[in-house]
């Protein structure tokens, strides 16, 4: 399976960072969707999607008010943007040497390193890793609707996870986030509605 | 195998009982449950005392969280956030000897010379999360004996698990011991089961007053209507049943003899001591010191033939006391006469006690005590004297000289002149009749209670109001065998000079009635609340064991290779 190429890397600091594409690209990853950085010298990142930013240009801002807009119009404004559509990603953890790791990357990415959507077979690989020590990142993260992209990222690693064997893995995941936010009942509440949606 | 597990330590201390979180459903353990906590090289045994729900937020059990989330998630949520911990009482520890494959095995055991180690009181706790699991047939064994043991007797089985429960005769009968519980609770069967096995063991003689004839005979329960079956029918070379009265007969059961007291058996303590049942006067006393003095031992016989009121004509033709009157004889001794004749007219109803004569044919008295220094257990059956003076009058005479033959013959034995005495347990019913605050320190029975031990005598006090015995003699009771209790006085009673007392309170006000009881004090290691056993059939058979029949026969030689 080919790799998928989202795009490159704008920004980034030790728990996040941010990576800008074109809009076909931005087709094929989805909120709560884990990705990585590969930084050569075995050494890789993982991180999760938890927000997609599109900003508006000066051409997006006449096109809206004109009464008509053309089909071409609108795939050369999509193809050919000034603006890229831009993921905001929060590190989930690392694999170094083959080994993976739940903790924040000791080295973050640089500008215009390349990220990648993760195959299933990765995904599971990430997830079953341990004991769902990136659900520390998850919850501290600020500005993050921490339910929703738990949810989103549960019901797709669910999916993942089954076609390699575990079909306990989103059992196991909600029973730790009840055990890690079960001294925060509004916080934890906020979770189980979300993911009551998927179960 | 040994039980799963039920829960981990998660906090308490020794003053304030252990605090276990429960891992299996609530509804599988119940108060009173015994239970095992195995922390490193000890092992813990103690007695659920209390059930309690919570909640890591109180907020997860105020709210229906089953109502807004898929089942499967508000499971997950509830196996989480709430929980049921228990409160166990530890009672014993004991340490667990290493495994066979431990390489401290061999260490162990000779530093132990073989010796298996013994539970102690418990005098330290469990580490946190120590696994907690429901004793063992094996844990309960250790701790109360194994029925396969001489003299271990079962008493009632583990609530939970059914596990043989036994209580050791021997420590029974070296003190004092009682069995309480409300009325129709059991305590008569209860009472049958401890004796027959104390009968069948013959760790002691049994002097048993029935005042309600219930325990000789074969009876017909009150409750069920079915035939319950006597000691006398199933001991008939053991036990000697005994009527009060000459011609007695109890229940159609002929008497083995007939119990007759002298008058001059009967003391004016004996008479003090029916002071309430005979309503008498504070000049009692002084009057009976009185007669005591002029005629002896013979006093009862001389007073009983005085006469009340009896006047004759003197030389100058006046009424004066006859000589044979009772206010002659006040008169002379220097007694108030009005207190006089007031005694005596009170005493009419001893006086007429047909089983109070002046020449008994035998001295069925003495026949008694030969008899349960032969080793041969007595029931003294009431017959028609079912009265509360019956009762409290022969029993305290019989009391006093029993306790009098034994103390003789333990000074002999501690001197070295005779053989060490068998032991002998009085059972007496409705103990607190006889064992009231007033009561008390009139009669043999507290002195038997609180020093007796020492003489080989002690008494099996049973009882449904155990508030209104003496609170000294109630604390020196050693086994403490309860049914269910409802008044808070009475539970009070029971638990008096026990350490614990809080957390058996509710226990024994929640007991199932006629189906178990609590089994206390020093006579048993721990507290335990037992289902108690049957007094059936099967119960004879096992006790008295079961002739083998030809087919038994064949498979026990079949199982033993032949």
């Amino acid at each position: 399976m080919p790799e998928i190429e989202i795009g490159r890397l704008l920004r980034s600091n030790t728990s996040a960072c941010v990576v800008g594409c074109r809009v076909a690209q931005a087709g094929l990853p989805a909120f709560g969707s884990l990705v990585r950085i590969p930084l050569g010298n075995n050494y890789q990142i993982f991180g999760l999607i938890y927000d997609i930013h599109i900003e508006d240009d000066g051409l997006v801002r006449q096109l809206v008010t004109s009464e008509r807009v053309d089909e071409e119009v609108l795939a050369d404004n999509r193809m050919n943007r000034n603006v890229p559509v831009e993921f905001s990603v929060l590190h989930a953890g690392y694999e170094q040497d083959g080994r993976i790791w739940h903790l924040l990357p000791p080295r973050p990415p640089l500008s215009l390193d390349a990220i990648y959507a993760c195959e299933p077979g990765e995904v599971a690989r990430f997830t079953g890793e341990g004991r769902f020590g990136y659900f520390r990142h998850v919850l501290r993260a600020a500005d993050v609707p921490v339910g929703e992209l738990l949810a989103a990222h549960i019901r797709q690693t669910q999916a993942a996870q089954a076609t390699h064997g575990r079909e306990d893995w989103g059992q196991a995941a909600v029973q730790e986030l009840i055990t890690l936010l079960r001294d925060d009942y509004p916080q934890l509440m906020s979770v189980l509605g979300a993911l009551a949606d998927i179960v | 195998m040994e039980p799963e597990q039920i829960g981990y330590i998660v906090g308490g201390s020794l003053k304030e009982n252990l605090r276990v979180r429960l891992t299996v459903p609530a509804n599988s353990v119940q108060e009173g449950a015994f239970v095992v906590v195995e922390s490193g090289d000890w092992l813990f045994y103690g007695l659920v005392t209390d059930l309690q729900l919570g909640a890591t937020d109180p907020r997860f059990a105020d709210e229906q969280s089953e109502q807004r989330l898929p089942a499967g998630l508000a499971a997950l949520l509830h196996g989480q956030t709430l929980f049921t911990n228990l409160e166990v009482m530890p009672a014993l520890m004991a340490e667990r000897p290493p495994d066979p494959g431990d390489p401290r095995y061999e260490t162990y055991w000779a530093a132990h010379k073989d010796e298996k180690p013994h539970p102690l009181p418990v005098k330290t706790i469990p580490a946190h999360h120590a696994p907690v699991r429901m004793a063992s047939k094996g844990d309960i064994a250790e701790i109360f004996g194994d029925p396969a043991e001489k003299g271990r007797f079962i008493i009632g089985y583990t609530r939970e698990q059914g596990h043989p429960v036994c209580l050791d005769l021997e420590k029974l009968v070296q003190r004092s011991s009682g069995v309480f519980g409300a009325t129709g609770t059991g305590k008569s069967f209860l009472t049958r089961l401890l004796l027959a096995g104390l009968i069948q063991s013959n760790v002691a003689g049994a002097l048993i007053f029935d005042m309600h004839n219930e325990y000789g005979p074969d009876d017909t329960s009150s409750d069920t209507n079915q035939r319950v079956p006597g000691l006398k029918g199933k001991f008939p070379g053991k036990v000697r049943l005994v009527g009060l009265g000459r011609g007695a007969t109890v229940r159609n059961t002929p008497c083995d003899f007939q119990l007759e007291i002298a008058q001059k058996d009967i003391e004016p303590a004996d008479i003090e001591m029916l002071t309430r049942e005979l309503n008498l006067k504070e000049t009692t006393p002084t009057t009976l010191a009185a007669l005591d003095r002029e005629f002896g031992v013979n006093w009862f016989h001389h007073f009983k033939e005085m006469k009340y009121g009896a006047k004759v004509e003197n030389d100058e033709g006046k009424q004066v006391d006859a000589p044979d009157s009772v206010a002659f004889w006040a008169g002379g001794a220097g007694v108030n006469v009005a207190a006089a004749e007031g005694l005596h007219s009170k005493l009419g109803r001893v006086f007429n006690k047909p089983y109070i004569v002046e020449h008994p044919a035998a001295d069925t008295i003495g026949e008694i005590v030969k008899a349960l220094e032969a080793g041969q257990h007595v029931v003294l059956s009431f017959g028609d004297f079912e009265t509360d003076l019956d009762y409290l009058l022969v029993a305290n005479i019989l009391t006093r000289r029993i306790r009098a033959a034994w103390e003789k013959k333990t000074n002999d034995f501690r001197s070295g002149k005779a053989s060490e005495p068998k032991k002998l347990v009085i059972v007496v019913e409705e103990a607190h009749k006889l064992l009231n605050r007033e009561m008390a320190a009139q009669t043999a029975f507290s002195t038997i209670a609180r020093e007796m031990r020492k003489y080989y005598v002690t008494l099996l006090i049973i009882d449904q109001r155990p508030s209104q015995i003496y609170d000294e003699v109630l604390s020196q009771l050693g086994t403490r065998i309860c049914g269910w209790l409802g008044d808070d006085l009475d539970i009070q009673a029971v638990l008096s000079g026990l350490a614990s007392k809080d957390s058996l309170r509710g226990m024994l006000a929640r007991l199932q009635p006629k189906e178990e009881v609590l089994l206390l004090g020093w006579g048993v290691p721990m507290p335990l609340p037992v289902r108690s056993r049957r007094y059936d059939d099967k119960f004879w058979e096992e006790l008295l064991g079961k002739k083998l029949g030809k087919q038994d026969e064949s498979t026990l030689l079949k199982e033993l290779g032949f």
